[in-house]
């Protein structure tokens, strides 16, 4: 995009030991990076993050702002739009710069019913959350870029919220998959069963989001509107209904087969292959198959 | 405990919704309301709050006079009291225009120790409005919450993140925004949504009842503007239909899949 207009891309990236953090940026096309330095910005804090990013974006006054719609990036972003006084549209499924320089973004709405497409009217940075998986990277190896380091000062006692413990795993990037079979409220019983095939077919194991609410799977394997968005080569989705909210994460896979035992199920309206049939004898079948 | 505050918000089913492709406009003819549905496990969470810890529970909405009986119905499901937030000139907002209303409700409600929110709105969907809000208020904020224990004059709360979970703490005052479908929200009680329906009073309160610059709200006080809206564009696909018994149709999904592997 910046291309299109002739803006420069600038990486802002707040941290403690920045590694290889910049170097990073720049190989997938920053052209400038503006590293935030400081002992206490180590791991995410709403308050401190805000503050040291609204603090550069105030005094540098780019045009654009683009944030990933992760959990932390959603919260932040829509903290520093509050505190700037500026427009930001929520996890963009595409961007564009209109002919007056505006910013438009493809905002999905209604469990991605229908798209807005959405403007940054008044202010700038004009900003938008960038829903993950829509766009691929790019690398540009062997590039160079200004890094340019500001050290903060943000003193401790702005940050009222703690982290006391965390629980985390390392996230499979799902939404890279090539093969992923996705299970739902149908196969909740038997899930045992979907991830032994999964196994078989080398692919990864996705769910629907009630999947994910029971803690039967992480929520990194939620598919759809606050899940990911797949670009997955096959997909075979079973026991899943198809509700709005879910299809919108399949639209981006090349074949979907869908198992499911109501023939009127709407996930077949999304489907290449549709089986009406008992997930768990289908499963069954296929893990004793030696299907490999 | 001081009080809590829930913003909830009414919304029409997603599915009773048609996008007519001659006007490029949603159709909502006869598409119920609903409370939305992330906004059903906040008042869960704080009724929760409240049976352990007291204090007053307080439904704050924005939207017009029909969203009434979908409050009482909140009531009904264990909150005390609700406030709808209802002029025209709040019409047409955008997160942040919609979050200087309900910021504005929230101080004229006055004394809490907690407002929440729901992760996300069915139709608008930014999930946006809790950050902006808490910004406004100059609140700490705690997001994606599933449970959370309170202490003296703090919150120590469980929060989802990239790949699992986080406890973190936060001063009182404080904003939460509760995870879609981490509680099971209590079924209405018959008698008391008698009660709401009979007895109830819904408080009511405009603009000017909130002080609010009609600059600052509503279409005029948004900082983005939908432009048109386009259908999300999904692919075209085969919708073949796999016949035979559970053999054969199990040995027609192994092949396909190694077909397109
Ligand atoms: C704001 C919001 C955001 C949301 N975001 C998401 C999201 O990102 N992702 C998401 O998935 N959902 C999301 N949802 C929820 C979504 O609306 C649906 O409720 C959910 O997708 C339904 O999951 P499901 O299809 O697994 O379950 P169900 O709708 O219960 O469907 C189960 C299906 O299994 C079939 N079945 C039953 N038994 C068998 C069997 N033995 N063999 C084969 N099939 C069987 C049934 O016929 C049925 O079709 C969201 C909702 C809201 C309000
Ligand atoms: N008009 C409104 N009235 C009351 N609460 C709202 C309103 N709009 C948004 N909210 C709250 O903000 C949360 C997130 O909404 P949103 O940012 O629109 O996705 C919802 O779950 C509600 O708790």
């Amino acid at each position: 995009m910046g291309e299109k207009v002739h803006y420069t891309t600038v990486a802002i990236i707040a941290g403690h030991d920045p590694a290889k953090l910049p170097d990073q940026a720049v190989e997938h096309g920053a052209e400038n990076v503006i590293m935030i330095r400081g002992r206490n910005l180590a791991s995410y804090s709403t308050d401190l993050y805000t503050r040291a990013i609204s603090d550069q974006i105030g005094s540098r006054k780019p045009d654009i702002m683009l944030v990933g719609a992760t959990y932390q990036g959603r919260e932040l972003a829509a903290r520093i739009a509050a505190r700037l006084r500026t427009g930001l549209t929520a996890n963009a499924v595409s961007l564009d710069i209109d002919t007056q320089g505006s910013l438009v973004s493809g905002v999905p709405g209604y469990g991605s019913k229908v798209v807005a497409q959405v403007a940054c009217i008044k202010n700038k940075p004009q900003m938008s959350t960038v829903r993950p998986g829509v766009f691929s990277k790019q690398e540009f190896p062997g590039t160079n870029g200004k890094i340019e380091i500001v050290d903060s000062d943000i003193p401790d006692s702005l940050d009222r919220v703690r982290t006391v413990s965390r629980d985390v795993r390392k996230t499979s990037d799902i939404g890279k998959a090539g093969t992923v079979v996705i299970g739902g409220i149908g196969v909740e019983n038997s899930f045992p069963m979907v991830k032994e095939f999964a196994r078989k077919a080398g692919a990864e194991v996705g769910v629907s989001r009630p999947i994910a609410d029971k803690g039967l799977a992480p929520r990194d394997s939620q598919i759809g509107s606050t899940g990911y968005s797949l670009k997955a080569k096959v997909a075979v989705v079973i026991g899943v209904s198809g509700a709005e909210h879910f299809v919108t994460g399949i639209a981006g896979c090349k074949t979907v087969i869908s198992v499911n035992t109501d023939k009127n199920a709407k996930i077949f309206d999304y489907s290449d292959y549709c089986v009406v049939a008992d997930a768990s004898k289908i499963l069954q079948l296929l893990n004793q198959g030696g299907s490999k | 405990m001081r009080g809590i505050i829930v913003c909830t918000k009414v919304v029409p089913k997603s599915e009773d919704l048609t996008f007519d492709q001659e006007t490029m406009t949603l159709k909502r003819e006869g598409a119920e309301n609903q409370l939305n549905e992330a906004d059903k496990n906040a008042i869960e969470f704080a009724v929760k709050v409240r049976e352990r810890y007291g204090g007053k529970v307080t439904l704050l909405s924005m939207g017009p006079m029909l969203f009434e009986p979908l409050l009482k119905l909140g009531i009904a499901m264990g909150a005390d009291d609700a406030v709808l937030l209802s002029a025209r000139e709040f019409a047409g907002g955008d997160s942040f225009a919609t979050s200087m209303v309900l910021a504005a409700g929230i101080r004229k409600i006055g004394d809490y120790d907690l407002v929440v929110l729901g992760e996300e709105s069915s139709d608008g969907g930014t999930g946006q409005v809790p950050s902006q809000v808490a910004e406004l208020l100059d609140l700490p904020q705690i997001l994606y919450v599933s449970k959370a224990d309170l202490g003296e004059g703090k919150i120590t709360a469980t929060r989802s993140v990239r790949g699992g979970h986080e406890v973190a703490e936060g001063s009182l005052p404080a904003l939460v925004s509760v995870e879609l479908g981490v509680n099971q929200p209590r079924f209405p009680d018959f008698r008391r949504k008698r009660w709401a329906e009979t007895e109830f009073k819904l408080t009511v309160w405009n603009a000017s009842d909130l002080g609010l610059n009609p600059e600052e709200i509503g279409l005029k006080g948004s900082y983005t503007s939908v432009l048109r809206l386009t259908e999300f564009p999904t692919p075209e696909r085969k919708r073949e239909f796999v016949e035979g018994t559970d053999e054969e149709k199990a040995a027609r999904i192994a092949e396909i899949l190694k077909a397109q592997q």
